[in-house]
């Protein structure tokens, strides 16, 4: 595996996780998530919007997601997305291992010469 | 089911494209709104939405792969323009399926001999566990030593034994000749099969000589001579003009353990005499005319069995040293007469399916070239479908989708093909006078060899063009520029070019190989001309005839026949030279220390009348022919080949002299003539000893009349016929027809040999040309712009022809070397079956070569000329 394809496949990760967290919050449509992201992660999206379809089109392949199609804040026909009790489970079990790796990182990052 | 499939499809397709588009523009609108309200222009906000999205088309190819829909709908697509293609190019399909039928076809049939002959099991319990008992040097034992293996042996579960012999079933008052099968009282027992109606015999059904007249009937000898009458068990019918009570009818797919053997009725052993008469041989340890299956006891290896076989074997040598000194067991899988026939059959069918499969292999190598060239006229659709997003694994996956549609027809096809040979072989019938057939009916084994060598064979000549294919460099292709990017300096296709021609050598090689043994074989000395001669048989044997009534009556229809209008000539003999029918006896030099058992010599025997030797055109090199004074009262005298007088007599003038008759110390016996060696059980046989002996002096009351007239068979056999039967209305008559037809069976083997590696190499010669002619068009035209700055520049078509085929000649050199050496492997497996054909014969090779080398300039010539013609100006504005 190359560098390039690594960083895509942490990208994939860390997006769907944020897909399944902005859902988490309440029902959306694809606009909306991609607001949602920006909003809890407090800045805009490095990658470009288009690519957050293909993560809700496998995430709701998988059966994370479910889909229907509904009136928008401005009335139009909108596809909105809520989480399925699989994507629940898979989004609390994502943000443990998350929240590990996290604290075990900033434990290690913690760490000040002469401590070791 | 495809229509709807499509259309469903479809709909599901149409449906999610739609939501796709209507999600994508919801998207677009709602960045614009939300820019505008964040103070910019419609415009500049249209602007930067479409720039902050991305390539719409790209997102979408890749949501409907993460949607996973495409894996059927692209199928159904693909399949789609599958068709499509193969409409706008039929000339390429038609090619394809149609070598693809044949290849494909070929190999089905082979491997539908290969599986009947070899691999389908015997419809038996436990077929594992049966084995054919032979000894090491013979298939047969005699009917004393079968009991002595039976009674004393520890490792097999039971041992049963066999005999096939013509009978006279009579039904309605119409005698027919039909076979029988002796077989012991626990044959069917034994093999554990079930009555298709009424019962089998069992061992208490054979206990004492003449005693148990019984017949069980084959399934399709009570389909066709009795009408599938339901009631048949328990009446009588005759055989041999004896009444026999039928026992039952067995299974409808059991004709023998043996593949070849179709016996009409199975009758106890020990009616042998009555069967037989004659020539009881139940009591005789010097006639071996039994065949031995056994089954193993469960858990016992055929080593275990072998040597205690070899125990028994070990006391019968000691206890009969006449007949069975030196008696070695061995244990074969039933089915092809032990190992007598085993080992050819498997080498010969092996042989075929290698190259049949060579052939295949061939087609593929083809396809792939040709594929590769239409790859490049395909460059371009395939740049856009790339650029459109299309991955790699997409347009594999189309690719591939077409070359299986094609591979699938064309094993459609040659199925088709295979099923109708297959039924052709299985309706042919052995000119003989024997209950021989060969049931090659395809099964689900061999549809399934069929399906899956189109499937592997789609696959195996596709992927490489398809892989090139998807490794389109984008930029270039849609700039007009070269296509693939290169890989290795030396091409894909040049590798094709070696392949296809070393193949090729291989096959044609092998087809004029065995087309020359067989025209050794067919102008082989035989020993006798088989022209114009018209044989039929009948037996005078008893209850009707007694030898003395027998005797009159072969002589008054000799007399008969011998003045009918046309016939030259006409005699008896017991059999006849390269028929199925052999008989061996056991003989000894004279005034030479007694050789005993199976050490002694033995030599082929003809009962013959005088004028046989005449009427076979066998000629008398010394001596004389018998005549009528050699009677029953006469002096004992005989007729010897060359080699009975060489092997057997140690001289190479025997007449007059003598020679002892049987094992120990028999009767002496004056030589009165010497004739040429001929050919005697096959073709392919050393010089083979064999003694005539007068009809007069030895009686049988089997004959068969042999009839030399220029008149057509089919006459001469109705006249003598009618001949007969206003003798005896009842007598059968079997066996008729021309001698050269019954010759068929000798050289069987030889035909089909032929005629299948005949058509082989046509086939790989027509592969071979259009594979390579496609490969070089396909060279070349990639080559268009290089031409055409080589002629402007000034290059004669010499030198241009000359850097075009250099490479061409090195691999194709390169091909003919490899296949040289794969032919010198495949001649000498071809040796066994091949007669005569000697596999390294150098004018063979040159031929070959100057075949191929021909070939392959022929497959240049047409595109290097289209090439030479290029004109400069328009081939470098083209590209």
């Amino acid at each position: 595996m190359n560098r390039k394809q690594e960083q895509a496949e942490l990208l994939q990760g860390t997006l769907d996780l944020l897909v399944l967290k902005a859902v988490s919050l309440g029902k959306l449509h694809g606009y909306g998530i991609l607001l949602r992201i920006e909003q809890i992660s407090g800045r805009a999206l490095s990658i470009e919007q288009g690519a957050l379809y293909p993560a809700l089109y496998r995430l709701e392949r998988q059966g994370l997601l479910d889909t229907e199609w509904g009136v928008s804040e401005n009335n139009r026909r909108a596809k909105y997305y809520t989480l399925t009790r699989a994507g629940q489970r898979r989004l609390q079990k994502e943000q443990r291992s998350w929240n590990r790796l996290v604290g075990a990182i900033s434990a290690a990052l913690a760490v000040e010469p002469g401590e070791a | 089911m495809f229509r709807f499939l499509q259309w469903k499809s479809m709909a599901r397709r149409e449906r999610f494209e739609a939501g796709m588009r209507e999600e994508f523009a919801f998207h677009h609108e709602a960045r614009i709104e939300h820019l505008i309200r964040q103070g910019a222009t419609r415009q500049e906000a249209a602007r930067r939405a479409r720039l902050e999205f991305g390539a719409p088309e790209a997102y979408r190819e890749e949501c409907r792969e993460a949607h996973r829909l495409h894996l059927l709908d692209e199928l159904v697509r693909n399949l789609r323009y599958g068709f499509r293609n193969i409409k706008k190019n039929p000339g390429f399909a038609a090619t394809a399926i149609v070598s693809l039928a044949l290849g494909i076809g070929m190999n089905t049939v082979v491997f539908s001999v290969f599986e009947s002959l070899l691999l389908r099991p015997l419809p038996i319990e436990k077929p594992k566990q049966v084995v054919f008992v032979e000894t090491r040097t013979g298939t047969t034992l005699s009917f004393p030593s079968y009991r002595d293996f039976r009674d004393n042996n520890s490792t097999f579960s039971g041992l049963a034994g066999f005999r096939i012999s013509p009978v006279d079933l009579q039904i309605a008052k119409n005698p027919q000749r039909v076979w029988g099968c002796l077989a012991t009282g626990n044959y069917f027992d034994m093999l554990g099969l079930k009555p298709a109606l009424g019962r089998f015999f069992h061992p208490q059904d054979d206990l004492r000589a003449g005693a148990s007249p019984y017949a069980v009937l084959s399934y399709r000898t009570w389909q066709a001579r009795f009408a599938s009458n339901p009631a048949i068990a328990g009446q009588t019918v005759r055989i041999n003009g004896l009444p026999y009570t039928v026992l039952g009818v067995a299974p409808a797919n059991f004709h023998s353990t043996e593949l070849l053997l179709w016996p009409d009725l199975w009758i106890p052993m020990t009616m042998e005499p009555q069967i037989e008469t004659g020539n009881p041989w139940l009591d005789n340890r010097h006639t071996w005319n039994t065949s031995v299956i056994g089954r193993l006891k469960p858990g016992v290896t055929a080593t275990q069995a072998t040597a205690d076989l070899d125990r028994i074997a070990n006391d019968l040598a000691r206890r009969f040293p006449d007949s069975d000194r030196g008696l070695r067991m061995k244990l074969s899988k039933p089915g092809l007469w032990g190992s007598l026939l085993r080992g050819p059959v498997t080498r010969f069918v092996e042989g075929l399916l290698l190259l049949a499969g060579m052939a295949l292999l061939t087609t593929c190598v083809n396809l792939a070239g040709l594929l590769l060239a239409r790859a490049s006229d395909r460059q371009r659709e395939m740049a856009i479908r790339s650029s459109v997003g299309a991955g790699a694994g997409r347009i594999i996956r189309q690719v591939l989708t077409e070359s299986s549609l094609i591979s699938l027809m064309g094993g459609f096809a040659g199925f088709a093909v295979a099923a109708a040979v297959c039924r052709f072989l299985s309706g042919w019938r052995a000119p003989v006078d024997f209950p021989v057939e060969f049931d090659v009916t395809p099964d689900w084994r061999v549809f399934l060899f069929a399906g899956m060598v189109s499937v592997l064979t789609g696959i195996l000549f596709s992927l490489g063009p398809a892989v090139q294919m998807s490794r389109v460099d984008l930029n270039s292709v849609l700039k007009g520029g070269t296509v693939f990017r290169p890989r290795w300096g030396v091409g894909f296709r040049d590798f094709l070019v070696a392949a296809e021609i070393a193949l090729c050598f291989v096959l044609v090689f092998g087809s004029l190989l065995s087309i020359q043994g067989l025209r050794n074989a067919l102008s082989m000395p035989l020993g006798f001309n088989p022209e114009d001669v018209t044989t039929l048989a009948f037996d005078v044997g008893p209850p009707s005839y007694n030898e003395a009534q027998g005797r009159a009556f072969q002589e008054a229809i000799l007399k008969k026949v011998e003045a009918l209008p046309g016939v030259i000539s006409a005699a008896y003999a017991n059999s006849l030279p390269l028929s199925i029918d052999q008989s061996t006896t056991g003989v000894q030099s004279d005034g030479q220390a007694i050789a005993r058992g199976r050490e002694a010599k033995s030599a082929n025997y003809y009962q013959i009348s005088p004028g046989l030797l005449e009427t076979l055109r066998i000629s008398l090199l010394n001596g004389r022919d018998f005549s009528e004074h050699d009677s029953a009262h006469a002096p004992q005298i005989a007729i010897v080949n060359q080699t009975f007088a060489e092997k057997i007599m140690h001289t190479d003038n025997p007449v007059g002299k003598t020679f002892r008759f049987g094992l120990a110390g028999g009767p002496r016996i004056v030589v009165a003539g010497l004739v040429a060696d001929g050919k005697y059980v096959s073709l392919t046989e050393r010089p083979t000893p064999v003694v005539f002996w007068p009809i007069e002096q030895q009686y049988n009351s089997t004959t068969t009349l042999v009839v030399r007239s220029h008149l057509p068979s089919s006459e001469i056999v109705n006249d003598v016929r009618r001949l007969i039967a206003s003798m005896d209305s009842r007598l059968p008559v079997y066996g008729a027809g021309s001698l050269d037809d019954m010759l068929g069976f000798a050289l069987f083997p030889m035909h089909a040999a032929a005629v299948a590696l005949s058509a082989f190499g046509l086939l790989a010669l027509a592969l071979a040309i259009t594979g390579i002619n496609g490969l070089v068009s396909y060279a070349m035209s990639r080559r268009t712009k290089e031409i055409g700055i080589r002629i402007s520049v000034g290059a004669s078509s010499f030198e241009i022809g000359r850097f075009l085929l250099t490479k061409l000649a090195v691999f194709v050199l390169i091909g003919l070397a490899v296949g040289l050496l794969l032919a010198l492997a495949a001649g000498q497996a071809l040796h066994s079956v091949v007669y005569g054909a000697s596999p390294k014969d150098p004018a063979l090779f040159c031929s070959v070569l100057s075949f191929l080398l021909a070939a392959a300039a022929l497959a240049c010539w047409r595109p290097t000329a289209r090439a030479l013609r290029v004109d400069p100006v328009r081939a470098l504005r083209y590209e």
